[in-house]
């Protein structure tokens, strides 16, 4: 396909727009799914327990309990996104190069924007107050996670390509 | 009113993320997605700060806007498996493996470096 290393004015404000468009609808869905985690257990700092500046202290003493702070919801969201990002790499926009239209839409877009790394250090640096096997062990899983989204996606593709 | 300004917020990210990928690869073209891991590190500082700074329940929709909107937009965790995986496919072995592993470490460092300069 064309292969375009430099935009035009005109092209880098579609480009622009498309992933704007893609990161704000992606960051929603994000934002709204970890809610329902939220709802369940009350995280930093919206709790009324809240009183101390230093978040260590607060961590030990509102949510003294690490595995209440590993974030299934956001690890769930990584996972699918990684799959997705692969399904679709390998798929339609295979032949894409970076700057295309509908790559910058999907995968630089929505699913950067609906996938979070800083969110994920925020939660182990939590975990790290409380456990620090317990934030290292966090941390694998979450990248043992995001290889296995990654080969289901090769596999889903299949190597025909 | 949070949920608008954290979906903006992550627009805003998500082109800063965009804008450094398109400036690296116009000067430096590759498919070497090394400005990826940096906006990934980058997001990842800003976090640290933000999380051990805006404490106070009064920052409360800032803290969102920024940690769930801004950083949140800025870092990628799907195309920080996904490359990796494209490459991987097309024998770029030790290139992905570099990837995978060198934006957990670089992410930690950054996210360890905000948090040391706003809770020493």
């Amino acid at each position: 396909m064309r292969s375009t290393i430099s935009l035009s004015p005109r092209q880098m404000a579609l480009a622009v727009a498309l992933v704007a468009g893609g990161g704000a609808v992606g960051t929603l869905a994000r934002d709204l799914a970890l809610r329902l985690q939220s709802a369940a257990t009350p995280s930093l700092p919206n709790s009324s327990t809240y009183v101390s500046s230093n978040v260590a202290t607060f961590v030990r003493v509102a949510h003294p309990s690490w595995s209440s702070h590993v974030p299934w919801v956001l690890l769930g969201i990584n996972f699918l996104g990684v799959y997705a990002a692969v399904v679709l790499l390998r798929g339609i926009l295979r032949h894409h190069d970076p700057n295309d239209p509908m790559r910058l839409l999907l995968v630089t877009g929505l699913l950067g924007g609906f996938t979070s790394y800083s969110s994920l250090f925020v939660s182990l640096g939590e975990i790290w107050h409380l456990s620090v096997p317990a934030s290292l062990g966090v941390a694998g899983g979450a990248v043992a996670s995001g290889l296995l989204a990654a080969w289901l996606g090769l596999r889903t593709m299949g190597p025909r390509r | 009113m949070t949920t608008l300004y954290v979906s903006l917020a992550g627009a805003l990210g998500a082109v800063v993320r965009f804008l450094v990928e398109y400036a690296v690869r116009r000067h430096h073209p590759t498919r070497r997605p090394w400005a990826t891991v940096g906006a990934n590190a980058l997001g990842c500082a800003i976090a640290g700060w933000v999380a051990y700074q805006l404490v106070s329940p009064v920052d409360a929709t800032a803290r969102a806007v920024i940690l769930t909107g801004f950083c949140g937009g800025l870092t990628t965790f799907s195309s920080a498996f996904a490359i990796p995986a494209i490459l991987q496919r097309e024998h770029h072995w030790g290139y992905a493996a570099a990837l995978i592993t060198s934006t957990p470490l670089l992410c930690a460092a950054g996210f360890a470096l905000g948090a040391g300069l706003a809770h020493p």
